[in-house]
């Protein structure tokens, strides 16, 4: 009785196995044929490997996505470990680009240094950190750094409503404080993530040493809260509480407006509260925002054929709509204004000589 | 031998009959028991039909205008051109490894553990040992391919810019994983066959061997194949192992076909990972791309599940027929 269905089960199986087989044969000989009509010295030989930042990753993928249409034939593979991750391989020379969302650290640089790898660092966008709550959530527009720390430093552990966070903030010197008598429901990145590093850094650690001396005993960020590592389920956490709190990357904000508020930041309690959107993070004006780097090693601009027209297609055809779109038509990171982009198109026409 | 009478007393036990009888079989405690452990099973199966039903609903847009294509292609950074090739070949080849051999040397030590060791303190301490191997969480095994295979390979492989992170690696390291569920449940089934089919092979002149291969185990089959396929749809599941082994969570550059057996010495991907991936993409766009690939990952599962329960049935009525 149940062995009609059975065989039909196994019927769908090896369907599936055969159709991703054709699939796969369809799909090389689509690469091959892609290339024949490139001019095989301008895009040289070999396979590129990136790793390192998954806020990065996109970026690095969208420019090995569109760098098909020009070399088919280079194999360019970009993980997304994070950037530490990316680092201890790329020093040890095992890639030839790491994506970071932070500048190389000196351990990581003297790791380097101790294996011979000599690198150049290239900015390649910008990424704003957006601090979010619920639309419902009128009270609150906006927060400067002393109300963040407040709410989400280390002396907060354990305040269960924004209220709680008053006297500590009022203390700090905030203008908005006292804080509204709700509860306050926190929905924010893991330890893990580069986000929650750059947050910390950004954000908490100078008024931390301002509230509790170099030391910091207490910690820059509170410890009370689980974090995620999905930027999706943050929102969705922001969403279902009306007087939550949390931060995320600028593009993950963009593309959830209708369910999260974002919230005007200023550094200085009184200052001008900015709202992150791309003008304001290209123009710096927005204080939560971070660079975006690729390292590239220079050895192997020389050694890998590949690698150098790559990363000149990277920052050339391909920079806008790989930074921009990084995610989708509509979503990805802000571009480095004209200065800035002359800047990194120097450093890289300096390595690649 | 001695019989032991049940200590009762004569006269509750009429009454307790007469109950019964009288009551026309309605206890409301085995009434109730009765519906409890339907509910249990109705419970379970709700939650699989939501699931399912949830996952195919939102992966339908995908799966109904492009399925070839999302096939077809690898990991995209456009939902709609986005895909499952290079994970579904991944899954494939490391479920291959795990076949040819975590399944033969699970089931070889099973039969050596019951049918030839004896009881002894090392047995004994391997069979306890086995338990807990099989207890422990996978992340570990992913250390432990990431430090023996991975390091391994280093060396022969490591000159193509594959550094030992391949899919020989994860493949490795999942077969690993799988063994003590395989010994284990080999085991189980092959201590199940009655003791008198043994005898019954000894008792007309057979060698061990002889007993072994053509009586215990043709009745241990079925046994066998339930918990060997199981393992392997676990192993197929698994995330967070190939991780640690170094599969790719972004885009792989592959342009290998999908039975290519060269791919085995590059890096790899893998469904789970690929599952991860998209996921974690910003954007209403890839829930459909997520789902449409756990639908996928749930019919190459369903259809290892298939394959063995089919095998099963197939053995079961040899045996019986006989």
């Amino acid at each position: 009785m149940s062995t009609k269905l059975l065989r039909l089960l196994a019927l769908l199986f090896t369907f599936t196995l055969l159709a991703a087989a054709c699939g796969g044969s369809d799909d090389s000989s689509d690469g091959a044929s892609g290339s024949g009509s490139a001019d095989a010295g301008e895009c040289g030989e070999g396979s590129i490997s990136a790793s390192g930042s998954s806020t990065v990753e996109p970026i690095t993928t969208r420019a090995a996505e569109l760098y098909e249409d020009v070399c088919g034939d280079i194999q360019i593979t970009v993980d997304g470990p994070g950037t530490g991750d990316g680092f201890a391989l790329f020093c040890t020379g095992e890639t030839d680009i790491s994506d970071a969302s932070r500048q190389i650290k000196d351990s990581e640089a003297e790791e380097c240094a101790a294996n011979g790898i000599e690198y150049t660092e290239l900015l390649v966008a910008f990424d704003g950190i957006a601090v979010l709550t619920n639309p419902n959530n009128s009270a609150v527009d906006c927060l400067s750094f002393v109300d963040l720390y407040a709410l989400l430093g280390g002396e907060s552990d354990g305040f269960d409503t924004w209220a709680a966070g008053s006297d500590l903030g009022a203390g700090l010197g905030s203008d908005v404080a006292p804080y509204p008598d709700a509860e306050l429901f926190i929905s924010a990145p893991g330890t893990e993530s580069g986000t929650y590093d750059s947050f910390i850094e950004i954000v908490l650690e100078g008024v931390a040493e301002e509230s509790q001396g170099e030391e910091a005993p207490a910690g820059f960020i509170r410890t009370d809260f689980a974090g995620n590592a999905a930027d999706n389920v943050i929102i969705e956490g922001i969403a279902g509480n009306d007087t939550s709190l949390g931060w995320v990357g600028f593009a993950f904000a963009v593309e959830n407006t209708d369910i999260v508020k974002t919230l005007a930041i200023t550094e200085e309690p009184g200052g001008a509260c900015v709202e992150p959107t791309i003008e304001t993070i290209a123009d710096s004006s927005y204080p939560v925002s971070r660079g975006l780097y690729i390292y590239v090693n220079n050895d192997k601009l020389t050694s890998n054929s590949a690698l150098a027209p790559f990363v000149e297609f990277y920052l050339g055809d391909a920079y806008t709509e790989a930074v921009t779109e990084a995610f989708g038509p509509d979503a990805g990171y802000v571009p480095l204004p004209d200065d800035l982009k002359a800047e990194t198109d120097a450093a890289f026409a300096g390595a690649a000589g | 031998m001695t019989l032991i009478s049940p200590m009762v007393d004569k006269d509750k036990t009429a009454e307790r009959v007469r109950a019964r009888i009288e009551s026309g079989g309605r206890d409301p405690k085995d009434i109730g028991f009765r519906w409890l452990m339907l509910a249990t099973l109705l419970f379970s199966l709700l939650v699989l039909a939501v699931l399912v039903v949830d996952v195919v609903g939102d992966s339908w847009s995908v799966l109904s205008s492009r399925l070839g294509d999302f096939l077809a292609n690898p990991l995209r950074s456009r939902s709609d051109e986005a895909g499952v090739f290079t994970g579904l070949r991944g899954t494939f080849w490391i479920g291959i490894f795990v076949i040819c051999l975590s399944f033969p040397i699970g089931i070889g030590a099973a039969i050596y553990l019951e049918e030839y060791a004896t009881d002894s303190w090392f047995t004994r301490l391997v069979d306890v040992n086995i338990r807990n191997l099989a207890g422990v969480p996978s992340v570990v095994y992913g250390i432990l391919g990431f430090t023996i295979f991975v390091g391994l390979l280093d060396g022969p492989f490591g000159e193509d810019g594959a550094f030992g992170k391949t899919t020989v690696a994860g493949g490795l390291t999942l077969a690993v994983l799988s063994l003590p569920v395989v010994i284990i449940t080999s085991a189980e089934a092959i201590r199940a066959v009655p003791q008198s089919l043994r005898e019954a092979g000894y008792g007309v002149g057979a060698t061990k061997w002889e007993v072994v291969r053509n009586h215990v185990l043709p009745y241990a089959a079925p046994g066998i194949l339930t918990g060997t396929l199981l393992s392997l749809a676990r192993a197929l599941g698994e995330a967070a192992p190939l991780i640690l082994v170094g599969a790719i969570r972004g885009r792989l550059g592959s342009n290998a076909g999908f039975f290519e057996l060269g791919q085995l010495r590059e890096q790899f991907t893998a469904m789970p990972i690929l599952i991860t991936e998209y996921a974690t993409k910003p954007g209403d766009d890839w829930v459909p791309v997520t789902a449409a690939a756990i639908v996928i990952l749930l019919l190459v599962v369903l259809g290892f599940n298939a394959v063995a329960v089919l095998l099963r049935n197939r053995f079961e009525a040899k045996r019986e027929g006989k």
